[in-house]
């Protein structure tokens, strides 16, 4: 029983924690969810849209096209992220120059992302009414007009929250990423925290990276219902 | 203006191929009204997408004002859409666009610049009667409303013609009457060509110049709509007829009516595409100075003439029945006794 309050006191003292690191470390993992969180929604976005265009049944030379991209996206998803951290190793490194630090995360971070996302977007775009896309091809509008003027448009609150959810999960995977050297709040906590024994470096770590994920909800869902106007 | 020739659309599915529209020859005339009534899954909803190429015809040609709509490019027909418009029966506005943007919607489709654009929104929306309301989203209007976006919409790129695709089936009665107000109103003033599909008799009837009745894909009855409810053929069409002008209700009361007139004899007039404006039936009572009460009465007009019955009682001999009654037929109302 001693020993449990003997724990908490440790980990209440925060005689150990170097605020510096901490915000060195908050700052990585903003850099991190940030970018990649960018890059997940541009990505995301482009291969949510062939999803939803080329899932139309009656089209029919565009069902390979929806099975290779369908394909990708599902084999991406169902690698765990650890996994596909150490397995894009090489291409990390051929395209970033390092697998170290918060630039050597970026690539799986975005792999990783970006077919969640891809989901979300197709879902969102499902959720349009059907008569407002006929409507627009009745106006003569072509693809492209439908993409920029109906589809994003009219499905941007589902645009918003699956991005924010993305966003959320992808600081998440940041600290896993820090656990095997990319920096990061993960990352503190685990190298400091844990090996060294300094639990309250851990409750730090963890404060901070509850704060990031209740700013990203907030400001995903007040954007989400401001552009909401049904 | 269009020409359908034997037309037919086969959807092929797995399991079966359905026709929805099979051999389907009509042709519309440049300015006016057409419509076409049928049940659902008569065919309807498929036909008029033929027009706009929203669906491929399986076989025949569809010529609107001149081209071949089965035959035109992709591009060619994104451009021939701009002129052939249409609204629908769930308004299909953009929620994400103000009623200003959702009209301007098709002019920048078109490529129209911004400030053409913004003169021809103030104009359609005065059209339409919706002033001050150009700014307010579509969530905040009502049904009516809504279909005088999508009209106004519609408009916006001057079209010929005008596609309606149940245009008031989700609208109440009162709304639908205005709606098709509006309708008329802008055909003679833009100089459109409208087609307009519904399961509504009364929609027919009231703004169309000519009808096509539609069954199982097949067109079963052309005709002006005077025609149509004069003399209709087909079985549906008399259904479609009957339903608008229905007396069944009206039969009961023959017997009650009798019991509180004993005297009387209980007469109905038929009108029967009766087009004189004169007031025959007041005309009659004068001229044979009878005393009459009006007991029931359902008739209707039609863009040019009067359908329907009126039940009256009166203090009257054989004779003089008989001769109203040939004055009557001379205004094409027909004469029956139901009690006497």
């Amino acid at each position: 029983m001693n020993s449990v309050i003997e724990e908490f006191k440790n980990m209440f003292s925060f005689e150990n924690v170097k605020w510096d690191a901490v915000i060195e470390a908050t700052y990585e993992t903003i850099y991190m969810t940030v970018i990649a969180t960018i890059a997940a929604f541009i990505i995301g976005l482009i291969f949510g849209i062939i999803l939803f265009l080329s899932n139309k049944s009656e089209n029919v030379p565009s069902k390979p096209l929806y099975g290779t991209t369908s394909f990708i996206v599902n084999l991406f998803r169902a690698i765990p992220f650890i996994i596909l951290i150490i397995l894009l190793m090489p291409f990390t490194k051929a395209i970033m120059g390092t697998v170290m630090g918060s630039n050597g995360a970026l690539p799986a971070l975005i792999i990783g992302a970006a077919p969640f996302y891809a989901r979300l977007v197709e879902i969102g775009l499902k959720e349009i009414d059907k008569g407002v896309i006929e409507s627009a091809e009745s106006m003569g509008a072509n693809t492209w007009t439908i993409i920029w003027k109906v589809l994003i448009p009219e499905s941007l609150p589902a645009l918003i929250s699956g991005i924010t959810v993305t966003s959320i999960m992808l600081v998440g995977s940041t600290a896993i990423a820090g656990v095997i050297g990319a920096g990061g709040l993960g990352n503190l906590a685990y190298m400091v925290g844990f090996t060294r024994n300094q639990p309250d470096v851990t409750l730090v770590a963890t404060v901070v990276i509850l704060i990031i994920v209740f700013v990203i909800q907030i400001l995903g869902d007040f954007f989400s219902k401001r552009v909401d106007k049904r | 203006m269009i020409n359908i020739k034997s037309v037919s659309k086969i959807f092929k599915t797995k399991k079966q191929n359905i026709t929805a529209v099979d051999q389907v020859d009509l042709s519309i005339n440049h300015g006016e009204i057409f419509g076409i009534i049928g049940y659902s899954g008569a065919g309807k909803s498929t036909l008029i997408r033929l027009l706009n190429g929203l669906e491929d015809v399986t076989e025949g040609d569809v010529i609107v004002s001149g081209d071949d709509i089965s035959k035109m490019s992709k591009g060619d027909l994104r451009n021939k859409r701009q002129k052939v418009s249409m609204i629908f029966q769930h308004f299909n506005l953009l929620w994400s666009r103000t009623v200003a943007e959702n009209i301007s919607f098709p002019m920048e489709i078109a490529g129209v610049p911004k400030k053409e654009r913004q003169a021809r929104v103030d104009e359609l929306i005065k059209l339409v009667g919706l002033e001050g309301r150009a700014h307010t989203y579509p969530s905040e209007l009502s049904g009516g409303q809504k279909q005088r976006v999508g009209i106004a919409r519609a408009l916006s790129n001057k079209p010929e013609v005008l596609l309606c695709d149940e245009a008031t089936s989700a609208l109440d009665p009162e709304t639908t009457d205005e709606v098709l107000d509006l309708l008329v109103d802008i055909t003679k003033e833009m100089n459109l060509t409208i087609v307009l599909i519904t399961h509504e008799m009364h929609v027919i009837r009231k703004i169309c110049d000519r009808a096509a009745v539609m069954e199982n894909g097949k067109v079963v009855e052309v005709g002006s709509v005077i025609e149509l409810f004069q003399n209709p053929q087909s079985s549906v069409t008399k259904r479609f007829v009957k339903d608008d002008i229905s007396d069944d209700d009206h039969q009961l009361a023959i017997e009650e009516l009798k019991a509180s007139f004993p005297t009387s004899t209980i007469v109905k007039l038929n009108f029967v595409g009766t087009r004189a404006k004169s007031p025959i039936v007041s005309e009659v009572i004068r001229n044979y100075d009878l005393d009459v009460n009006i007991l029931s009465g359902n008739i209707k007009q039609t863009n040019q003439e009067s359908f329907g019955h009126l039940y009256i009682a009166l203090d009257i001999d054989n004779e003089t029945l008989e001769s109203i009654s040939n004055e009557f037929k001379k205004h094409d109302v027909t004469l029956e006794v139901e009690a006497g």
